[in-house]
């Protein structure tokens, strides 16, 4: 009986030598918790867009193209003389794998009013995409900033897959593919101490960068200034998808400028409730190949023992 | 048309000349059960398919498709993945992920399925029929795999799979990455080791039937916990599957993300596991003229209607807990896949409760093909048609796209035919196997007469 443990314990080895690897050495493993409604870290950096300010110039366009080296986006299918000729030079539809910021014209359907919106990544404060991405290619830097690392990057586009804004785009034409998303400067700016290159342009204000807390707190305050012109009198991205580093006021209704209504529960936390739980230390796998190994092996000695009979009876080997 | 309704007439009218040679020709002996019942098993161990061209049109078409698959896929390699799919930032996964991987590796879990039910349940009868649920598995699985391989964008980045530091324990994406190919290279590959060594051990030299000999008893002695891991990692890596899609969140129709998607993939892939097999065994007995064994095959539907009704209680439970119960009987489009969806997976689930349902192969046919396809609706519906990520996306597969999935499919049925014939792989009688042994011994000494070491006169170029 004391061979059949020794038997287990090499078939827990064989299973779990992954995960043993894995757990003294990954630092994910630690860093695996996801609470429902995460805190910001007070060092979280932020920025506040307030759509009634917001005159539509898109100097923070160009600005961002140029802090970042991203090429020009000529319209769909035309060439780069035809642009220029037309006095176009830089048209996206929306952001895409040249554009890692937008000013976007909202008209409502009636032509009653329209207002800009300003789209790029929200740097939430627990991405889904940092959540999904299998060998941490997206991670939550320093600040809070949600930055990718082209080292790390299988292009397996499950950040496209879970990100609720539709941030992260793919290089689709090109062979060795990127994934382009707003990364808050990190690089280009904000190691330097500079601020990011959309908030330092802005010349209304109607983008500024700051600590969180702060924005958050003007922003209720904006609020509190005048009670009627703000959608819902609230700040998107305090809360949705368990708050967001990237703050909103608007005064027209958020999913019209294309932010979707979200849950305050962060993504992260929905998707490894359970398997946090399950696979805690593999725990769960562990118990179940120690289950089913001791059952699988009872039955195995049982057939074993008829295989002579068997053989005997039919006169070939048995098979397996 | 009318010659292949009339083809297809012959082949139903073989199938039910088999079944009743099955039930009047008691060509074996009678086996007792452990209760002491008597039992009319015709399958006893896998035998190769002989005395059938290797080479066939059918074969030869398979090959073609799978040529122009792989011929794209090289393309592909020096290519960027925009000209060669449909996939786009808002539908960034296309059918080589969502179908060829997440749906197909659910008629994959055949090892699993079958697997669980033979060694972990005891039900000894299943034991004969393991090796073409683990032959097609790991086809489905190695396909898989390699669709995978040509879909991601950056490849040549997975090496970082050896590097534990760079792991994200907490992403399914991960998990799946790592489980899917340990599972398929490492305990599939043993699964299928004995069958492959089998053949090399009845055609060798005298002394590699002596190595073998020697090898075999390591294999039995490693053999219980290595098929412990082989059910442990699926169950792990087919639940993540369903895992992926919790977090895309409420870009899934409600009807379908829920918590419980996990379980749902798990018990869909047994289901389409053991629905599979089952459809496999006929067709492949039908086109060989195997005679069929309701015994073995009536114990698969009843473990399959088994499955589909925890599968049915469970949805329903998870759909009544989330209040979603109105959607599901709206009848507008999402509500009509899930109806149909549904539908698929219960008429099985009924049906195949009633042993008349599953012993008669035509019925049994039909009803697996029906559980299979309702899994697989149920895999690939929250993939794509109720993935609804931003207004005004679309996705539909491009050509190479959908020649490729196919090329995929096409390598899978080009090896499985040809396996069935080199390997002991289709469950047969011993009659059969002696039989093709009698054979190969006649057509040796036919081709060398006796005591002479050249060419046969007909080979003669003289």
């Amino acid at each position: 009986m004391s061979l059949a443990i020794n038997r287990r314990q090499l078939l827990l080895g064989i299973v779990g030598a992954g995960g043993a690897v894995a757990g003294g050495l990954a630092k994910s493993a630690v860093a695996g918790e996801h609470p429902a409604h995460p805190v910001a870290p007070p060092d979280a950096v932020g920025m506040l867009y307030d759509n009634t300010i917001c005159t539509g110039c898109r100097a923070c366009m160009t600005a961002c193209s140029e802090a970042n080296g991203l090429p020009p986006d000529t319209a769909a299918g035309m060439p780069l003389e035809t642009a220029l000729a037309a006095g176009l030079w830089d048209m996206p539809a929306d952001l895409n794998e040249k554009t890692k910021n937008i000013i976007k014209l909202y008209r409502e359907p009636d032509g009653s009013g329209f207002c800009f919106v300003k789209r790029q990544c929200m740097h939430c404060l627990d991405p889904a995409c940092v959540t999904g991405c299998p060998f941490g290619a997206l991670e939550k830097n320093q600040w809070g900033a949600v930055t990718w690392n082209s080292s790390l990057c299988i292009g397996c586009r499950y950040c496209e897959v879970g990100c609720p804004f539709d941030v992260p785009k793919f290089q689709w034409d090109k062979w060795n593919p990127k994934i382009v998303k707003c990364e808050f400067c990190f690089d280009q700016r904000l190691k330097k101490n500079q601020e990011p290159a959309c908030t330092a342009v802005c010349p209304t204000g109607a983008v500024i960068f700051g600590k969180r807390d702060g924005l958050l707190s003007k922003a209720k305050q904006r609020i509190a200034d005048a009670p009627n012109r703000y959608f819902e009198n609230r700040v998107y991205g305090e809360y949705e998808a368990g708050g967001t580093q990237v703050l909103y006021l608007s005064n027209v209704a958020f999913e019209k400028i294309g932010l979707p209504k979200l849950g305050s529960t962060s993504l992260g936390h929905y998707a490894t409730k359970v398997t946090s739980v399950i696979y805690k230390w593999l725990s769960g796998p562990l118990v179940v190949a120690a289950v089913l190994g001791a059952v699988i092996k009872r039955n195995w000695n049982r057939h074993e023992a008829e295989r002579p009979d068997r053989e005997k009876e039919t006169g070939l080997k048995d098979q397996l | 048309m009318n010659r292949w309704k009339k083809i297809a007439e012959l082949r139903w009218k073989a199938l039910d000349e088999l079944l009743s040679a099955a039930n009047h020709n008691h060509r074996t002996p009678r086996t007792q059960d452990e209760d002491g019942a008597l039992l009319v098993n015709h399958w006893q161990r896998g035998v190769p398919v002989f005395d059938e061209p290797v080479v066939t049109p059918t074969l030869l078409f398979f090959v073609a498709l799978a040529a122009v698959g792989f011929t794209l896929a090289l393309v592909r390699f020096f290519s960027p993945l925009g000209p060669f799919s449909g996939m786009n930032d808002a539908y960034a996964w296309g059918i080589w992920k969502t179908f060829n991987v997440m749906t197909l590796t659910a008629l994959g879990s055949g090892p699993l399925a079958v697997g669980m039910a033979a060694w972990v349940f005891n039900r000894k009868k299943l034991h004969v029929v393991m090796r073409t649920a683990l032959v097609s598995g790991f086809l489905f699985y190695a396909t898989g795999l390699v669709a995978l391989g040509f879909d991601v964008g950056r490849a040549w980045n997975f090496y970082n799979i050896l590097l534990p530091w760079r792991w994200n324990l907490e992403s399914a994406m991960f998990e799946i990455s790592f489980c899917m190919p340990v599972y398929c290279a490492i305990f599939l590959f043993f699964e299928n080791l004995p069958l492959v060594l089998e053949r090399f051990y009845y055609t060798g030299t005298p002394e590699r039937k002596a190595f073998l000999s020697m090898c075999a008893p390591v294999l039995r002695r490693i053999y219980p916990f290595m098929i412990t891991g082989a059910y442990v990692l699926p169950l792990m890596h087919q639940s993540s599957l369903g895992g992926l899609l919790l977090l895309a969140g409420n870009k899934i129709n409600p009807l379908w993300q829920t918590p419980c998607l996990p379980f749902l993939y798990l018990l869909a892939a047994g289901l389409c596991g053991l629905g599979f097999v089952t459809f496999l065994l006929l067709i492949a007995s039908l086109r060989y003229s195997r005679p069929l064994d309701l015994g073995v095959l009536g114990e698969l539907g009843n473990l399959l209607s088994v499955m589909c009704v925890i599968f049915l209680g469970v949805r329903f439970i998870d759909i009544i807990w989330r209040g979603q119960l109105h959607a599901a009987f709206a009848f507008d489009k999402m509500s009509l896949f899930f109806l149909s969806e549904t539908t698929m997976i219960l008429i099985p689930a009924i049906a195949l409760r009633s042993k008349i349902v599953r012993e008669t192969p035509r019925s049994l046919l039909r009803m697996t093909i029906l559980a299979c396809l309702g899994g697989l609706f149920f895999r690939f519906i929250p993939t794509t048609i109720a993935f609804m990520p931003a207004r005004h996306a679309r996705y539909f597969p491009a050509v190479p796209e959908l020649l490729m999935t196919a090329g995929y499919i096409a390598l899978g049925i080009t090896a499985f035919g040809l396996a069935v014939k080199y390997f002991a792989i289709l469950p047969g009688e011993i009659k059969d196997w002696n039989y093709m042994f009698r054979l190969v011994r006649q057509r040796r000494e036919a081709a060398q007469p006796k005591g002479e070491t050249q060419w046969p006169a007909s080979l003669s170029t003289q």
